[in-house]
């Protein structure tokens, strides 16, 4: 191999927001070891550290890896270099999305639900969300979450017209700028 | 005395001359005020380099010398010597240094080459002001205290004792030993660690040349090299240490049980307690805050009983002052406490041991006799051995522990010795063997059938997911080999803790004015060159208190500083530096602040005189009480106002 692309991947992810240790793992598996998650992992968080350092972003981006991360945080709470394996993984997912990479999961429509739910209303309205999460994804899963959305609803937890916070257009302000450096 | 001074700027082979025209500073300070020769050479260290400074004194009457180099902390004395060889006073010298705060930062030639000829002219004019000064001999007193008695002060103690000289050991504990009495087996050659260290332990306690205080603890430090006082508060132990000969009959009749520190909390001691059988010296101690006479008024069981009547609860602390030449510090470390790390579940989950308390379990001396067994009684079927808790983790310690891994290894070669078909894990990120026969040590336990995971677990959990797990305390982890997680279910968890310095070691290393590193533990003159001396003279460290390290590397650190005092003693005095600060007592108003700012506590206010005054030999010429007092009393000997207004000029010419 003559060009080292590792370097410019390696150099991609550690720009990313609080990802600068990566280069400071030492392959412990303590994140893998505790991830909630990584039974369904093609390559466990470890692995996907190592695999950004040795370049290969194809092969990485392409697996499922990175779309199960259920920001349980607790990678983050044990390693014991404070690389963060979270906000890595999660960097890994915008880096994936902007290049066009197809998710295996529902994950990213989730975001964005949940992303225009905020934008929307200033707070997370769920009944909203998940509805047109559930539209947008699988509408019969919905059925499945019936029970709970009722249980929700008779302890006042969900209610059904939404609810705006105080200060909507300053944070429309704030969140308009945010949206000035990149896509939501 | 007309000063003529000669400049020597070295190249240093090319580390100087690669970046700094030498020639063109050479030539520049031919031009300086008072210079009458200026050469350069190529490395003026060497021998031909100081002739050519020593020729110069003797043929051209060169009276104050100026060396471009490297910094004085390397040549400084080198260069003195020279200077003081041809006849002159060593202080009628001054370095400067264009190599580490020129060539070597500096990459433009043009700029270093100024830099030189700046730092050249400054060397220059403050030479000129230079006064003679005459460094002072003080007696090295031949006696030498050693703090803390496991095997780092044991060694360090005999080697010193076995030479005829006065040794006095200070242990805070009842008996001397360390953590290596707590041991069982030693790696990598399995030798029983009772049966190497008690023959060295009784030694201690029959040598006539050792004074052994145990229970007893520093408790102020004053003096300097050669002279130290210190005062030693020797713990009352309400038993009268001459009279018990350890028959133990009171410790049978004391109705009191108190978890045993020695034994890690797996065993009861009474009240009244020999820490453990081959205790040195072998005579009991009464602890004050469990025994019953103390906390509620009566029983006295104890004194009831003894036939020799050694007990003696009238007894109280002791004040002793000695005077020593040399201090030894070996305080050693303390465990690191894994209940930190909440996911590993110790103190939680039954089964969940620290390295310590497996060291006692597996004893045959210890709480089980040796026998490995689960809460239930049962011996385990399954173990595992979890590497590096506490220690390359940067939220507990940054630093590998260095011992762990072998006596994780260790841990399985006995387990797989003592329980019938047990299966042995250990959990690793790196296996760390440097040392004689380590790897081979760590060949033969994988020969033996321990079984290697590479990955230190995320948690330790009694919550099963499966009927397999039921019951079994469930090793969650990823084998970074295969690059899956797993659970393991097993019986026992044994946790390698990492070492840690004590937790008075600020403490103590204020009390003899050393420093301490970031992670606390004692710090070294020099990590490569100086490992075992410090900062303040006449106080060494050798052990764990220095840092993590195993007993090979321990012993050999206490000969070294055994050595170092030995060599000092053997001198008989010492030579304290002569570049201190003075007070001129006619200036002096006697105001004390100085007293309060001296980090060294080298100077005392004199009552009848009105006056501060600066003990010499304490001084270390830091010149914090020059800058900091009000009447502009103090002078430093070898920066003067004068010197400094200089050096000053000499930069900005
Ligand atoms: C579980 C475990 C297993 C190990 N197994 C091995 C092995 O198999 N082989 C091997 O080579 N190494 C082993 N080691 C390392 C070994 O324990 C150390 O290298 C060795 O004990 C260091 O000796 P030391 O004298 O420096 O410290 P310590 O043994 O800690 O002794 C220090 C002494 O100073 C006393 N002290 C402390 N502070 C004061 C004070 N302020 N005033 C007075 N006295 C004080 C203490 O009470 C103690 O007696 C093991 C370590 C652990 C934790
Ligand atoms: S826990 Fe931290 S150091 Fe260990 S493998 Fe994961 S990211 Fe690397
Ligand atoms: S935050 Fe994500 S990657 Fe980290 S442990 Fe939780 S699920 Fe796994
Ligand atoms: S007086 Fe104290 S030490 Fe003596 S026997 Fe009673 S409880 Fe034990
Ligand atoms: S010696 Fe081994 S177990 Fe101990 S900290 Fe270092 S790597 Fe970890
Ligand atoms: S120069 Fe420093 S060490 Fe000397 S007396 Fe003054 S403050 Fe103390």
């Amino acid at each position: 191999m003559s060009d080292i692309p590792h370097t410019t991947f390696l150099d991609e992810v550690a720009a990313l927001p609080a990802c600068g240790k990566i280069n400071e793992c030492i392959q412990c598996g303590v994140c893998s070891g505790s991830c909630s998650t990584a039974t369904h992992w093609e390559y466990p968080p470890r692995k996907v550290i190592a695999m950004v350092r040795a370049g290969m972003k194809d092969e990485l981006l392409k697996s499922n890896s990175i779309w199960f991360c259920v920001s349980c945080y607790l990678c983050t709470a044990r390693c014991p270099r404070d690389i963060k394996p979270a906000n890595i993984v999660h960097g890994l997912e915008s880096i994936a999305i902007k290049e066009g990479y197809k998710p295996p999961t529902t994950t990213t429509t989730m975001y964005r639900s949940f992303a225009q739910s905020i934008v929307d209303h200033g707070r997370v309205y769920e009944f909203g969300f998940m509805l047109k999460y559930f539209l947008r994804t699988n509408p019969f899963a919905a059925l499945k979450m019936l029970p709970m959305a009722i249980q929700l609803f008779r302890h006042g937890r969900m209610p059904l017209a939404p609810k705006q916070v105080k200060g909507k257009e300053e944070l429309t302000t704030i969140i308009n700028k945010m949206g000035e450096g990149g896509d939501r | 005395m007309e000063p003529r001074i000669g400049v020597y700027v070295c190249h240093c082979g090319s580390n100087i001359a690669a970046t700094v025209d030498v020639e063109k500073v050479a030539e520049y300070a031919r031009t300086l005020p008072a210079v009458v020769v200026s050469r350069d050479y190529k490395f003026m260290c060497s021998d031909p380099g100081q002739d050519l400074i020593k020729k110069d004194i003797r043929e051209l009457g060169v009276n104050r010398v100026v060396v471009a180099s490297c910094s004085p902390l390397m040549h400084e004395p080198t260069f003195r010597r020279a200077v003081q060889e041809a006849g002159l006073n060593p202080y009628y010298f001054q370095m400067a240094n264009v190599r580490e705060h020129c060539s070597w930062v500096t990459e433009s030639r043009k700029e270093a080459t100024e830099k030189a000829r700046a730092l050249v002219s400054a060397a220059v004019r403050r030479v000129y002001f230079h006064q003679p000064l005459e460094s002072k001999e003080v007696p090295v007193h031949p006696d030498t205290l050693v703090v803390g008695g496991g095997i780092a002060g044991i060694q360090a103690a005999l080697e010193i004792a076995n030479s005829g000289h006065k040794v006095c050991l200070v242990e805070r504990e009842p008996s001397i030993g360390g953590h290596m009495m707590q041991l069982d087996k030693t790696f990598p050659t399995l030798d029983c660690s009772a049966c190497i260290l008690t023959p060295k332990m009784s030694m201690v306690g029959a040598h006539p040349s050792i004074e052994l205080l145990t229970y007893s603890e520093i408790d102020t430090v004053s003096g300097y090299v050669g002279n130290f006082r210190v005062k030693i508060r020797k713990k009352a132990r309400y038993v009268d240490v001459d009279r018990c000969n350890g028959c133990g009959t009171c410790i049978t009749k004391c109705p009191v049980k108190v978890d045993s520190e020695f034994d890690e909390k797996l065993s009861k001691r009474k009240a009244i307690y020999v820490p453990f059988a081959q205790a040195v010296p072998n005579v009991t101690t009464i602890d004050r805050e469990h025994c019953t006479y103390f906390l509620k008024g009566k029983c006295r069981a104890c004194e009831k009983f003894c036939e020799r009547n050694a007990i003696n609860f009238e007894q109280e602390d002791e004040l002793i002052e000695i005077q020593v030449g040399n201090v030894i510090l070996t305080t050693g470390y303390r465990l690191f406490d894994p209940s930190a790390i909440k996911e590993y579940g110790y103190g939680r989950l039954d089964n969940v041991l620290t390295s310590l308390e497996f060291e006692r379990m597996v004893n045959s001396a210890g709480p089980t006799s040796g026998h490995i067994l689960l809460k239930n009684g049962k011996e385990p079927e399954s173990i595992a051995i979890i590497h590096c808790v506490g220690s390359r983790d940067v939220k507990y310690h940054e630093y590998c522990s260095r011992v762990c891994c072998m006596y994780g290894m260790k841990f399985a070669h006995l387990l797989l010795e003592h329980v019938q078909g047990a299966k042995v894990y250990e959990f690793y990120i790196d296996i760390r063997s440097p040392g004689k026969g380590y790897e081979e040590f760590y060949n033969r336990v994988q020969r033996e059938g321990a079984v290697f995971f590479r990955g230190r677990p995320g948690e330790v959990t009694d919550v099963a997911l499966t009927p397999e797990e039921k019951g079994k305390l469930i090793v969650q982890f990823e084998d970074t080999l295969v690059g899956k997680q797993r659970r393991l279910p097993v019986d026992m968890v044994v946790l390698c803790s990492g070492i840690e310095p004590q937790s008075d070691s600020q403490e103590m290393a204020h009390k003899f004015n050393i420093s301490i590193g970031k992670e606390k533990f004692f710090t070294e003159k020099h990590p490569k060159l100086d490992p075992v001396a410090t900062m303040t003279d006449g106080v060494f460290i050798a052990g764990c208190c220095q840092g993590p390290r195993d007993i090979p590397d321990t012993v050999a650190q206490a000969s070294a500083a055994a050595a170092r005092v030995l060599a000092l003693i053997n001198k008989g005095k010492v030579e304290i530096e002569a570049d201190t600060a003075v007070v001129d007592e006619d200036r002096c108003s006697g105001c004390r602040v100085c007293n309060l700012l001296c980090p060294y506590n080298a100077i005392t206010y004199i009552e009848k005189d009105k006056v501060s005054r600066i003990n010499e030999a304490l001084c270390k010429g830091c010149g914090t009480c020059v800058a900091g007092c009000p009447s502009g009393a103090i002078t430093h000997r070898h920066f003067t106002n004068e010197q400094i207004d200089a050096e000053l000029q000499g930069i900005l010419a």
